[in-house]
């Protein structure tokens, strides 16, 4: 007899159905495999056999094929465990009346039969969802993850002999319940700016970047604070909707790099080492592609700390994603694309010694030096990096007596009036925010009166500005305009703007 | 371009490389007219020198001709040209000090070296506000001087960046005028041959050696007028410009610094030697008898005054002290300092930092 299941495959970040077919025949014993298994897939033999066994089940002494469709695609990693042994079960007659038809099992198994969790099942559930399967049958461990889904019937499972005794009937599973999707939901991290002393100039261009989704660099002495600035970015940036969640938990997902909560409820943050390679920056391997670094920052913040410090080509490679959003990987089992709209936030020291432009220090480099050292970042990347701003490397308790330090949340109440005010700007538009403004809709929304458009003009005479930096400048000074509640852009936005591009300067 | 027969013995001379400084002086000293060296170079030379280089004993006459003219020919092709001692329009002021090289090889515009001049110098390491200064004199200065500069970063480049616009710049190079040191400069020396003009001892195709910048130091001191010290460190090439120029006899100025401030130890140990302190173009020109043009008053909105006024009390500033001083938002002062910087009234000083200017 032939037993048909349906299982899914992960390409990329969807999920592609595979159709397990088992037959068994009178014959000379034998189990064979067919359909382009990698060796994961080929081991689940032993597993699926032991899990048999140890389940109190029968592996049938036959001829048994096992066939995955379609055959040309390879198939990946230990979720087709479930698949295969109920497709055996089925085909040895040992299910007899269970409906098996309509339902998808995923699952790796254990030896005595236990479910184990397994990998990007959150968007395999989203595309099955959206192939018309309704029924799931899940390891119990996936669970939570799985509970996002909704609109569908997922039975979570510890082990084989629940799955047989749910299908034969003797004892049905309860399907999970739906969980409401609550953004935050996880404990925070503990950053909040509230805790950064000081660091005026910095505290505003974060609150911009992040109102305008530009991106940011910092410059300044090790040790003022730079990291910690950076790590409060997802604090300030607005809530996830369902919608983003979804789309960062697939990432993740198939990342495995999913945490008990089962979906992302913050933003991402993540912090690749400078010694990290372009692929696990860009995302690639052998035969799985993973999703690399500026893919699991998607819809949140990558730090590069220490910019000049990461290999060139590493950081040359950034530049295209920073524009289109997404990464596509060829390699030789696949061309995978992944989403990569993240916000970039750099730090890096101001010269090699560190002490350029410090009060109390008194800097040792030579220009040659400090310029060889700023030349590492190349000119097309800052260009992409729209703010750049000073931190300062003593403690503003020193400067003033004054204690002004905002929380988090009020900076970020702040922030998401000014993502309102993007978000009717761009209602008809395919962008959300200034900084992905192209050069029409600069024309159209960036509209300069004539003493902005002679303050521009002059601060590319004085300061040596490039002429690329220019609709960097523009934008950021709608940013300004809108974190005011400005209508048009002042001369004092476009003033404000031009200090943040500290680079351009140095000639 | 054509040479008279001094020129082109003095060019000879200047180009032997076997022979040092020292040899070229004594040879000149001993005869009349070079010419009679270039005429009769084995002759004279072991009776000068005790070691002449053998090279030059074995030369003669015709040798020596068709060397120079592949030599001057060389510099016709790259557009240089050669002034000696003996041409009308070798710097006058150069040709009092002591060991007054013999022939500089020139590129861009000659007529400048007929121009009074004064030097501008500065260590590699100069303060912000010095270096927006030192460009501010630079530029008035030219109006009534070619200014001479070296060719390095930081306060050789403020001078060069105040006066390339006005074309009054010599930069003398301690290196052949093929060579660019630093590298980084290759495009700012194209820029001064074009508008200004290029200046160095060195045949072309020398290159820079330690000692070439004591040496150069002594032109830039022998052909100004006087010297504007910008910035100097404790052991600074600079300080040694300042030497030549106070033992050639030229007024030497400088800037005033805090003290304790490394970058200036230098300026201030001249000052106390008796340098004059300069804090704006015009220390400099009444001394040479110039009158200071009036300049016309910047314009200013309330906010910036009030922000200028509390830069100007305390001289350096941090942005948010400005901000509190001036009783308006810390955004609102980066706002404002990036208005009065692009005016010239005040200059960044890193670190979020302002100096009033």
């Amino acid at each position: 007899m032939i037993a048909k299941i349906i299982c899914y495959a992960l390409n990329g970040l969807d999920g592609i159905p595979v159709e397990v077919e088992t037959d068994v025949n009178k014959g000379v014993p034998s189990y064979e495999m067919v359909g382009l298994p990698d060796t994961a897939v080929k081991e689940s033999k032993e597993r699926v056999r032991s899990a048999l066994k140890n389940s109190g089940m029968l592996f049938p002494m036959n001829k048994i094929t096992v066939n995955f469709a379609p055959a040309d695609l390879k198939k990946q990693g230990a979720s087709f465990d479930l698949a295969i042994a109920v497709s055996l079960l089925k085909a040895s007659e040992q299910l007899v009346g269970a409906d098996v038809s309509d339902t998808v099992f995923l699952g790796e198994l254990a030896l005595n039969g236990d479910l184990r969790p397994v990998n990007g099942l959150l968007p395999i559930l989203i595309s099955a969802k959206g192939h018309g399967f309704r029924k799931f049958v899940v390891p119990a461990d996936n669970a939570r993850e799985a509970s996002f889904l909704g609109g569908a019937e997922i039975y979570p499972a510890v082990s084989l002999s629940e799955v047989v005794k749910h299908l034969t009937g003797l004892h049905r599973l309860n399907p999970l319940e739906t969980t409401e999707f609550v953004a935050g939901a996880r404990g925070e991290s503990g950053a909040d700016l509230k805790f950064v002393k000081g660091q005026p100039m910095a505290r505003r261009a974060v609150e911009i970047a992040v109102a305008g989704g530009h991106n940011l660099l910092m410059v300044g002495p090790p040790g003022t604070g730079k990291t910690m600035i950076a790590r409060c970015l997802p604090t300030i940036m607005p809530d996830l909707s369902f919608e983003e969640a979804l789309e960062i938990t697939k990432i993740h997902s198939v990342a495995g790099t999913l945490g008990e909560d089962g979906i992302v409820t913050v933003r991402p943050f993540r912090t690749p080492h400078h010694t990290a390679t372009t692929v696990s920056m860009c995302g690639g391997g052998n035969r799985v592609v993973h999703p690399g670094e500026i893919s699991l920052a998607h819809g949140g913040v990558l730090f590069l700390d220490e910019l000049p410090e990461y290999k060139r080509s590493t950081l040359e490679a950034l530049r295209q994603p920073l524009e289109d959003g997404k990464i596509t990987v060829s390699r030789a089992g696949g061309t995978f694309t992944y989403p990569s709209r993240f916000m970039l936030c750099a730090s890096m020291n101001p010269c090699p010694c560190g002490n350029y432009g410090s009060a109390n220090l008194t800097c040792t480099c030579t220009p040659s030096e400090i310029r060889n050292y700023r030349k590492k970042v190349s000119g097309p990347l800052l260009d992409r990096i729209d703010l750049q701003v000073e931190v300062d490397n003593m403690s503003y308790d020193e400067l003033t007596s004054s204690d002004r330090e905002e929380s988090s949340e009020a900076v970020k109440a702040r922030v998401n009036e000014a993502r309102d005010i993007q978000r009717a700007r761009f209602a008809n538009a395919e962008i959300v925010t200034n900084a992905e403004m192209g050069e029409r809709e600069i024309t159209v929304y960036c509209k300069l009166d004539r003493e902005g458009d002679d303050i521009l003009r002059a601060a590319f005479e004085k300061m040596h500005l490039s002429a690329r930096a220019r609709a960097r400048i523009v934008k950021v000074a709608r940013t300004i305009a809108d974190l005011d509640g400005s209508e048009g852009i002042l001369p004092k936005h476009v003033f404000e703007a031009v200090s943040y591009r500290i680079f351009d300067k140095l000639g | 371009m054509s040479y008279t027969a001094e020129e082109r013995a003095l060019i000879w001379l200047a180009a032997c490389s076997e022979l040092d400084g020292r040899d070229r002086i004594k040879l000149l000293s001993a005869v009349k007219n070079p010419v009679s060296l270039f005429e009769e170079a084995e002759k004279i030379l072991p009776c000068v020198i005790k070691e002449a280089p053998k090279r030059l004993y074995n030369s003669n006459r015709a040798k020596r001709e068709a060397q120079l003219g592949d030599f001057l020919r060389e510099l016709d092709d790259k557009g240089y040209f050669a002034v000696t001692l003996r041409s009308a329009d070798y710097p006058a002021r150069l040709k009092s000090i002591p060991d007054a090289p013999p022939v500089l090889y020139g590129r861009g515009r000659r007529e400048l070296l007929k121009e009074q001049a004064f030097c501008i110098v500065g260590s590699r390491v100069t303060p912000p506000w010095a270096a927006e200064q030192a460009k501010r004199i630079a530029g008035e200065l030219a109006r009534q001087f070619v200014i001479v500069t070296g060719f390095a970063e930081g306060g050789d480049r403020a001078a060069i960046d105040g006066a390339l616009p006005s074309g009054n710049l010599i930069c003398v190079l301690p290196h052949g005028l093929d060579g660019c040191y630093p590298a980084a400069h290759a495009s700012l020396k194209k820029r001064v041959a074009e508008a200004g003009l290029l200046l160095s001892e060195y045949p072309p195709e020398e290159r820079v050696r330690q000692y070439s910048f004591h040496e150069r130091n002594r032109i830039l001191a022998g052909m100004g007028a006087g010297a504007l010290v910008v910035s100097a460190g404790e052991r600074s090439g600079t300080a040694i410009t300042a030497r030549f120029a106070s033992e050639f006899s030229r007024e030497v100025f400088a800037f005033p610094y805090n003290v304790g401030s490394r970058q200036g130890v230098g300026c201030n140990e001249l000052i106390k030697k008796g340098a004059l302190l300069v804090t704006d173009a015009q220390d400099i020109l009444c001394v040479y008898g110039y009158e200071k043009k009036e300049e016309s008053e910047v314009l200013l909105s309330d906010e910036e005054n009030r922000c200028i006024a509390a830069l100007r009390d305390a001289g350096e500033l941090h942005v948010s002290q400005i901000a509190e001083r001036a009783g308006i938002q810390i955004f609102e002062a980066a706002a404002v300092m990036s208005s009065l910087e692009m005016k010239g009234l005040a200059v960044k000083a890193g670190g979020n930092r302002y100096t009033a200017l």
